[in-house]
């Protein structure tokens, strides 16, 4: 089993640059591994890594111009601060409440009226949140300090509404995304000719240089063209969309994709109680994964679909999961009374 | 309407597991792995990391449909080591890569923010 090296110095694996950052964006470079892996974290920040978002709208009064529907959305689309989301909330599926609690949301409520001549504009900061929330404070980094705009009320309009914000991912709904965007970028100087550039006369001359050419050597005139090459450094520009800083998406994309494949090892020393040397049960992925347990591992498992490991609670059929009367997927708005 | 729901492109459905193996009958040392609820994400890791080791003779994945989260994982070795124990050294030692790659991160982040400070 020498195939991986077990013994890593500093300069093995994954190397980490930092070309720039601040509280917001982050630059780094990646090198000394592969394509895939560095895809890997690019899609598992976009889509895996969890943060707090609005999932449920109780809908008081709304005599905005705005309608339910869409306020709800916009409401969602707020981001909320989920830094240490992990130590502080549970999903809400995980949790033993019957539709959601203080251990597994967080309450924001907000209420404006527009009583003046002028017209009324409601910031994301009138979001109030409840006594005791340890997280999902609305982000606010304009200079104003008053957040993204939620709505507008003209003179005798009132919004009365109570939030609830709850822990998702981004695969689920892009609401719960922690980024905004992340670049992605290889080979600025095209030396593996993955890119086929069009052009009208030269291609040199039309297209603009990348900004991250000056980072690589240029290829040198008439150089042959090295079929075996594969791109080994990346550059990736993480752009946080608020709820956290880039350093914890990227630390916590590492820890998501630690525990996917944590997932993988685990199933497998799961089902072999017929003993061939998986026995080391479930880790988490934060500790140190030797290469000692491994051994046997005969041909002809007993394949699953036995005793499959279920996330939310044993047993039942058809709607008795906890998912049955569960409000998900989008933006709920409960209930709209009072109106006009 | 009637589309599934989201939660399922990432839970485990009852009786579902993550990871199931089906040895390949045709060859030796073949196995196709069917993973549950994952996508290209886990997929094309695993598949070039497998492509490392030196007894992997063939690695390769596809998403039979893209509405179904899932996708196949096929695997052959040498007669040195069996799909499964390489498929679980190459998951170990990603796991390896990334945990020295968050300590890396961890330090170069600190000292990023020292010279932001002192600048």
């Amino acid at each position: 089993m020498d195939d991986y090296d077990t013994i890593y110095g500093s300069d093995r694996g994954p190397q980490i640059t930092i070309k720039e950052a601040d509280s917001r964006h982050a630059q780094i470079v990646l090198s000394n591994c592969d394509l895939a892996f560095a895809n890997a974290l690019r899609r598992i920040m976009l889509a895996e890594i969890p943060t707090i978002a609005i999932d449920i709208v109780e809908i008081q009064t709304n005599t905005s111009v705005i309608p339910d529907e869409f306020l709800c959305h916009r409401l969602g689309m707020v981001p909320l601060d989920s830094t240490n989301i992990d130590d502080k909330l549970i999903y809400t599926r995980d949790c033993f409440c019957d539709q959601y609690c203080e251990r597994c949301s967080v309450t924001l409520s907000l209420h404006a009226r527009c009583t003046g001549e002028d017209n009324v504009t409601v910031y994301a900061r009138d979001l109030v949140i409840a006594e005791g929330a340890q997280l999902g404070s609305p982000v606010i980094n304009d200079p104003e300090g008053q957040g993204t705009v939620i709505c507008k009320l003209r003179k005798g309009q009132e919004l009365r509404l109570k939030c609830i914000a709850k822990k998702g991912i981004a695969k689920e709904h892009a609401k719960w995304a922690p980024t905004a965007a992340v670049g992605f970028e290889y080979d600025p100087w095209n030396k593996l000719r993955h890119i086929d550039y069009w052009y009208e006369e030269d291609a040199k001359e039309e297209w603009p240089k990348s900004k991250y050419a000056d980072w690589e050597e240029p290829p040198i005139e008439g150089e042959p063209f090295n079929y075996d090459a594969v791109p080994s450094r990346f550059y990736l520009d993480i752009e946080s969309a608020g709820s956290l800083p880039p350093d914890e998406i990227l630390q916590q994309g590492i820890k998501y994709l630690q525990e996917k494949l944590a997932a993988v090892i685990e199933t497998f020393s799961n089902k072999n109680e017929t003993g061939d040397g998986f026995g080391d049960g479930v880790r988490s992925p934060g500790q140190d994964y030797s290469m000692g347990g491994m051994g046997g591992g005969g041909a002809g498992y007993e394949t699953p679909y036995q005793g499959g490991r279920t996330p939310f609670g044993g047993g039942g059929f058809g709607g008795a999961t906890e998912y049955g009367g569960r409000l998900m997927g989008g933006h709920k708005c409960v209930a709209a009374v009072a109106m006009g | 309407m009637n589309a599934p729901d989201r939660f399922e492109l990432f839970l485990l459905g009852d009786g579902e597991t993550k990871v199931s193996m089906e040895q390949d009958t045709r060859q030796p040392n073949a196995a196709i792995f069917t993973f549950n609820k994952e996508d290209h994400t886990l997929g094309n890791l695993l598949r070039a990391t497998l492509l490392h080791n030196e007894h992997v003779v063939f690695s390769a994945y596809k998403v039979p449909h893209p509405l179904f989260p899932k996708f196949e994982l096929r695997v052959q070795t040498d007669e040195e080591t069996t799909p499964k124990e390489a498929l679980l050294a190459a998951c170990q030692s990603l796991i390896g890569d990334l945990q020295m790659l968050s300590q890396k991160l961890t330090r170069e982040w600190e000292l990023n923010k020292i010279a932001r400070d002192t600048s």
